[in-house]
């Protein structure tokens, strides 16, 4: 398997990036009671790995043995039934899934679930632990509704379900939820954290690493532990002993997106603007989310631009991106702000430039 | 007299549009004087022929007179008519069905050049030229023929006007005065005698007709739609006849076919000689060569159609069974279909929308009408006439159905069969078969012929699309019925109502009643402010994304009546065009996909991001309306196409595409996901949990790839390779099978891959199985991505496979507890240890699972985990006889899964028992291993080019 998932802690005492974090969580859990949680940060800071390390430290090592299910609910709602499928992921402690997936309908699937987590509430011996923890993935993309009919029966069954909330931004979860739940933020680790990570790994792997590379992958990497590793491996694949020039493989589409930018930076026209609108619908097309697009683009659009123009496109980049997420084509706003750019582009190169 | 009636219409027709002359002029005749000038022509002419060349000629030497002259003879004939002999209608019916052909003698006279007038009930029984005539009150239809006895009767009365002077001795008009006067006093006199079925005399006495049905068509030559079109109905409608009237009538000869077809095809070409054309009419009456050209262009023509009539003879009715007449509302498509299957004989049954057009009805309906004939009073043949079959799509659907049903019954059958065979057979499926045939015409009429549901009828129907009449031909009906109900309009005011709806004449004539019964006049400045029927046109996209790009020309007649200002003029037009459309999805997205394609002028590109700005707003709208399903909100969609027109429309032609590559988006985004989803699920829970599907793009496959197919590797023979190699390879080995990552050979190749024969030659792609690199193709993007050489690829897909194999005996235990190997073989131990006291021997069992490890192909005894899914049977009992025994340490680790619960307690007690009863290890081996199944793999496709026996104990080894 990759480093990625090998070099994973599994305990919240091997945890290296959240140390602190880990440490609070596992007094909060050895105290016997555990409120509902709400890991929320960014991708590859570490969030499911401490859920998972939590998890463990509530249950023991049986909280890993899960099994994949494909589960399927009836739900009456009034005059018709539905029928929903989701896979979860269960132990005999928990269940974990991504309820977003199942569309619109993902209030049925919150309600359903923890209902029955109620039903059957484990008993154990010692009477203690007589709760199941329901880990909810993506919760940030829950509709209005699922996350309103969650508070409800968040407070409702709390006696016998726990709930651990994971998302990306916490201001796309309902006030109402977050205030029910131990908001924890886990941080994108810092390029310090991430070099320890890598050094320790390679130091794992008998590896000679050359002083500053690990430092030159932390820094590629974006603050993404993930990528951080997986870069690390794929240079480690491609070439060793490592130099200290060494190439760090990029992301493709991230490459794509900077081929966009110079398109866009050397000519504004119209006629270009068709030419990056089927480069964006490449990207699209792969599946690589509106969002980061816009958000790569800009990123590496501002790598060109002159400082005084920097302030305005980030605006406007905000101010599309709040329309693509209003809206449902995101082609349309992606374009709309290329456009928006290009305006301004040439705008500024005119005035200076005459 | 009711047939004279008609006349002072014909003639007010006949003013307008003068090239229409032919046919009014001989069409109100009644066929009674001629049918018995007919009878009588035989006998005279060798006597009259020379004489009356003689005189002919000269008169009508001088070219330019003759058009009037012509005219007033007809009018004269008219006249005489009214005054002339009348026989029964009924009688002369009889007669004609009695009629033989003439002999062909009246033929050989060389005085060709006389027009008299032959009568008969089937083009068939004249030979030589003929011209239709319809009676338009009965439709009755007879094909008159140029004979000389008619001129013999009336040369006298013309020779006093030819003879007298070239010039008429009264002005024309006063003629015309004249005959009109006459005509109106007949009429007069006649609606005052016999009121039943004169139609106009209806028009005092029922005052709340509507002028639609009022001024319907009556005759095939009242047809108001495209000439071309009628003919060809009516040409389609003509070759039933052999199948429809075939045993009791004459059917219709090849040679009126092929007229009929000469017309058809000179009206369309425009053709000069037609006797139809009203440019030719001086030559026709002049020339005295008419005969032989004619003779020598029919000759023609038949020569050309000879095969096809002969064809169309033989095989009875034509080659299309169903006509399928479309075209917009309001052209006139049913009435034509009406006419056409009266004027040949037919009664008209028609199906409409508004009937019940499920399957079975309308099976039991068709077959009535096609295959039955009535024993009733009225037993022409019937003619099935579906209207709007496009209209109802669930329902029509059914028509359509039957229809098509009934045709391919009717090609089994061999084509070449006489008529008679096919009525026999007709008439034999009628008893019994199931299988009918269409043996009667079945027009049926839509508004759009690219509805999906006529899609099928589309292939064998004959297709007619209707055009629009000419605004003139609307506009002279429209006056003469105006004068007829003696309303005041200007012609002008009429063409612009005409060309305001599009010529319909339907909705010509409502409005017009309309202003009528409020006694208005039509004003030619109002007529979009009056309150004038304006029709829903609903155009396809297409026309609406031109109507935005493209900036109307500046219609100068059009700005001078319609008053309003330009802007809020072309406002309201593109409003209601979109508002009509509807599907403002498709036109915004239309209008993204195309707007970058064209020439407007944009410097700084404010005009795009205006552009785009619109677009956004659409989305974000079309977003909200469609979340809080607020459909009001829906009107201000259009204005926000309007808004980009203003922005965008050029002059020239835009070139317009489909909005394709929004849905290429959709689709093909789709598809990927699924396969990120399914490959999601396939890789083990305690990796993939921590991932998302989008995640999988933009973290992992890139460098995944670069891992994947390293450039170290070398593709040589597993033992050839170092150590530090091989534990590379492994390390690989384990990353593709924890991502649940093979290769696959591509189904295009032909041959198919081979893993262990190492066959150099054999050309097979593998590929990724998730096509994960699929997913970092883009467009003009080239990836420094390294492929790994084909025979590593087959190497690395063999010991995935082997890999897995392994994993699966061994269970998914390690990678569930995510604990290395080696530690987890000692916990094994340690609980195997533990489990001594419960009869088993560790040793035995130690050994035993090693092995058993070795040789991989028999599942492994590894109960140190109860969480494996894999559960042979011996796997089970095993287990669970170490459950019995460790029933104080399973309470948090060993606890077995939900799942199990059931089966386990009812596996333990049975294992239980058979442990009671023998308990020695010696005995429980052997079972063991009898139980174990043995596992093997079979390829498919797969051939080892050598092959030799094996025994079952080798692989146990």
């Amino acid at each position: 398997m990759l480093w990625v998932d090998k070099y994973r802690p599994k305990t919240l005492d091997q945890v290296m990036v959240h140390q602190e974090i880990a440490q609070n969580l596992k007094k909060l859990v050895t105290e016997q009671d555990c409120p509902h949680l709400l890991f929320y940060g960014p991708s590859g800071a570490g969030k499911k790995t401490l859920i998972m390390a939590l998890l463990r430290q509530i249950f023991g090592t049986s909280a890993e043995k899960v099994k994949v299910e494909n589960r399927n609910w009836k739900v009456d709602a009034g005059s018709r039934t539905i029928d929903l499928e989701l896979t979860t992921l269960s132990s005999n402690n928990h269940v974990e899934l991504t309820p977003s997936d199942a569309g619109f309908q993902d209030r049925y699937v919150v309600q359903e679930i923890i209902k029955e987590m109620a039903k059957n509430r484990p008993i154990d011996t010692k009477g203690k632990k007589g709760y199941k923890v329901l880990v909810l993935n993506e919760v940030d993309k829950l509709s209005r509704e699922a996350q309103h009919s969650l508070r409800r029966t968040m407070e409702k069954y709390s006696a016998s379900c726990r709930l651990i909330l994971c998302c990306n931004s916490s201001s796309k979860v309902t006030e109402a939820i977050r205030s029910r739940c131990l908001n924890i933020r886990i941080n994108a680790p810092s390029e310090e954290e991430t070099v320890k990570v890598l050094e320790f790994i390679g130091k794992k792997e008998n590896l000679q690493l050359p002083p500053g590379f690990a430092a030159r992958i932390a820094e590629k990497s974006n603050r993404n532990l993930r990528r951080a590793i997986l870069s690390f491996e794929t240079c480690r694949v491609q070439q060793y002993p490592f130099e200290n020039n060494q190439a760090i493989p990029p992301m493709d589409w991230e490459e794509y997106i900077s081929e966009i930018a110079t398109d866009i930076m050397k000519e504004q026209s119209p006629k270009r603007l068709f030419q990056v609108r089927g480069k964006v619908y490449e990207l699209l097309i792969n599946c690589i989310p509106p969002e980061i697009v816009l958000k790569r683009l800009l990123h590496e659009l501002l790598k060109k631009l002159d400082a005084e123009l920097k302030h305005e496109v980030c605006h406007w980049a905000a101010y599309y991106e709040h329309r693509m997420h209003l809206g449902q084509k995101a082609i349309f706003h992606i374009e709309a702000f290329v456009a928006k750019f290009m305006s301004i582009y040439k705008g500024f190169l005119i005035a200076t430039f005459g | 007299m009711d047939m004279d009636i008609p006349l002072p219409e014909e003639l007010e027709l006949l003013e307008a549009n003068s090239h229409y002359y032919d046919e009014p002029c001989l069409d109100p005749s009644s066929p009674d004087p001629y049918s018995s000038s007919a009878a009588r022509s035989p006998d005279s002419p060798p006597s009259a022929s020379p004489e009356i060349n003689g005189q002919k000629r000269p008169r009508h030497s001088v070219d330019s007179e003759s058009p009037s002259d012509e005219n007033k003879r007809a009018k004269i004939i008219d006249v005489d008519e009214n005054a002339g002999i009348q026989v029964d209608d009924d009688d002369y019916e009889e007669d004609w069905l009695r009629y033989s052909p003439p002999p062909q003698d009246s033929n050989t006279t060389v005085a060709g050049v006389q027009e008299e007038i032959y009568l008969s009930r089937y083009a068939s029984a004249i030979d030589g030229d003929f011209l239709p005539v319809t009676a338009p009150s009965s439709g009755d239809r007879v094909y008159a023929r140029v004979c000389r006895v008619e001129c013999e009767l009336r040369t006298k009365k013309l020779d006093v006007i030819g003879q007298s002077n070239d010039l008429i001795s009264e002005p024309f008009d006063v003629l015309l005065q004249r005959i009109e006067q006459q005509a109106f006093n007949k009429a007069l006199q006649a609606s005052s005698e016999h009121q039943s079925d004169v139609i106009v005399s209806e028009t005092p006495i029922v005052h709340e007709q509507l002028w639609v049905e009022k001024y319907a068509p009556n005759s095939f030559t009242e047809l108001l739609s495209d000439e071309h079109t009628n003919r060809e109905v009516l040409l389609w409608l003509k070759q039933w006849d052999s199948c429809v009237f075939g045993s009791e009538i004459r059917s219709t000869s090849d040679e009126v076919l092929s007229s009929l077809r000469r017309h058809t095809s000179a009206q369309y070409h425009k053709y000069t000689d037609s006797s139809f054309s009203s440019k030719s009419r001086g030559r026709k009456w002049s020339s005295g060569s008419y005969r032989n050209s004619n003779n020598l262009d029919h000759g023609n023509t038949k020569g050309i159609q000879d095969p096809w009539s002969k064809k169309s003879r033989l095989t009875g009715p034509p080659e299309h069974k169903i006509l399928l007449l479309c075209g917009s509302p309001g052209l006139g498509k049913t009435t034509l279909a009406h006419v056409a299957a009266k004027h040949c004989g037919y009664r008209v049954v028609e199906i409409n929308a508004s009937d019940d057009r499920s399957s079975s009805t309308i099976e039991a309906k068709i077959l009535d009408v096609v295959q039955m004939n009535s024993v009733m009073a009225d037993s022409r043949p019937k003619c099935l006439v579906i209207d709007e079959i496009d209209g109802a799509l669930g329902d029509g659907k059914g028509a359509v159905d039957v229809l098509l049903k009934m045709v391919s019954a009717e090609k089994k059958p061999d084509t070449g069969k006489e008529n008679i065979a096919r009525e026999e057979k007709s008439r034999r499926s009628k008893k019994g078969h199931k299988n009918a045939s269409l043996s009667r015409p079945v027009i049926c009429i839509c508004n759009d012929l690219y509805a999906p549901a006529l899609r099928p009828l589309r292939q064998v129907a004959k297709v007619h699309i209707f055009v629009q009449p000419t605004v003139s031909r609307v506009v002279s009906r429209l006056k003469y019925i105006c004068n007829k109900e003696g309303m005041k309009t200007s012609s002008i005011a009429l063409t612009t109502l005409a060309e305001y709806t599009d010529c319909d004449i339907r909705s010509c004539l409502n409005t017009l009643q309309f202003l009528n019964k409020k006694k208005e006049a039509l004003n030619v400045m109002e007529i979009s402010s009056q309150v004038v029927g304006r029709k829903d046109i609903s155009r396809s996209a297409f026309d609406i994304w031109k109507e935005i790009f493209q900036k109307r020309k500046v219609k100068q007649e059009k700005k001078s009546y319609i008053n309003c200002g330009s802007s809020s003029g072309e406002f309201d037009f593109l409003h209601s065009l979109i508002t009509n459309c509807g599907d403002y999805d498709i036109i915004l997205d239309g209008i993204h996909e195309n707007f970058l394609q064209l020439r407007y002028h944009d410097p700084v590109m404010q005009k795009t991001v205006k552009c785009l700005n619109y677009l956004g707003v659409s989305d974000l709208m079309h977003q909200y309306i469609m979340r809080t399903q607020q459909m009001p909100l829906l009107v201000y969609q259009p204005s926000l196409a309007i808004s980009l027109h203003r922005l965008l429309a050029q002059v020239q032609k835009p070139n317009i595409e489909w909005p394709k590559s929004y849905q290429r988006y959709r689709t093909i985004s789709m598809e990927k996901m699924d396969i990120l989803r399914a490959w999601h699920q396939k890789i083990a829970p305690h990796i993939s949990r921590h991932l998302s599907t989008e995640l999988f793009v933009e973290d992992l496959i890139s460098p995944l790839l670069h891992i994947l197919s390293p450039t170290t590797l070398r593709p040589v023979a597993l033992h050839l390779l170092s150590e530090k190699e091989k534990n590379d390879l492994a390390q690989l080995v384990n990353v593709m099978v924890s991502y649940s990552i093979t290769y696959k050979s591509i189904k295009s190749d032909p041959l198919p891959s081979n893993l262990r024969n190492e066959l150099a030659l054999v050309v097979s792609v593998l590929s990724f199985h998730p096509p994960i690199n699929d997913f970092i193709h883009f467009k003009d993007h080239r990836s420094d991505h390294h492929v790994l050489s084909l025979a590593m690829k087959q190497v690395l897909l063999h010991e995935v496979e082997k890999q897995k194999i392994l994993q699966l005996n061994t269970g998914r235990s390690e990678n569930i507890t995510d604990e290395p190997k080696k530690e987890e073989q000692t916990l094994v131990h340690k609980e195997a240890t533990t489990a001594d006291s419960a009869k088993i021997t560790v040793k035995g069992e130690g050994s035993g699972r090693e092995s058993i490890e070795n040789t991989m192909n028999i599942p492994s005894t590894k109960h140190g985990n109860p969480s494996t899914s894999i559960n042979s049977s011996s796997w089970v009992s095993n287990r669970c006889t170490i459950a019995n025994a460790k029933a104080k340490t399973s309470g948090n680790s060993r606890k077995p899964s939900g799942g199990f619960n059931f089966f386990d307690r009812f596996r333990k007690t049975s294992s239980k028992n058979s442990q009671d009863a023998d308990t020695t290890i010696q005995k429980e081996a052997p079972l063991e291993r009898d139980l174990r199944p043995l596992l093997f793999k079979f390829n498919e496709g797969f051939t080892n080019a050598i092959k030799r026996p094996a025994r079952m104990r080798e692989f146990f080894q």
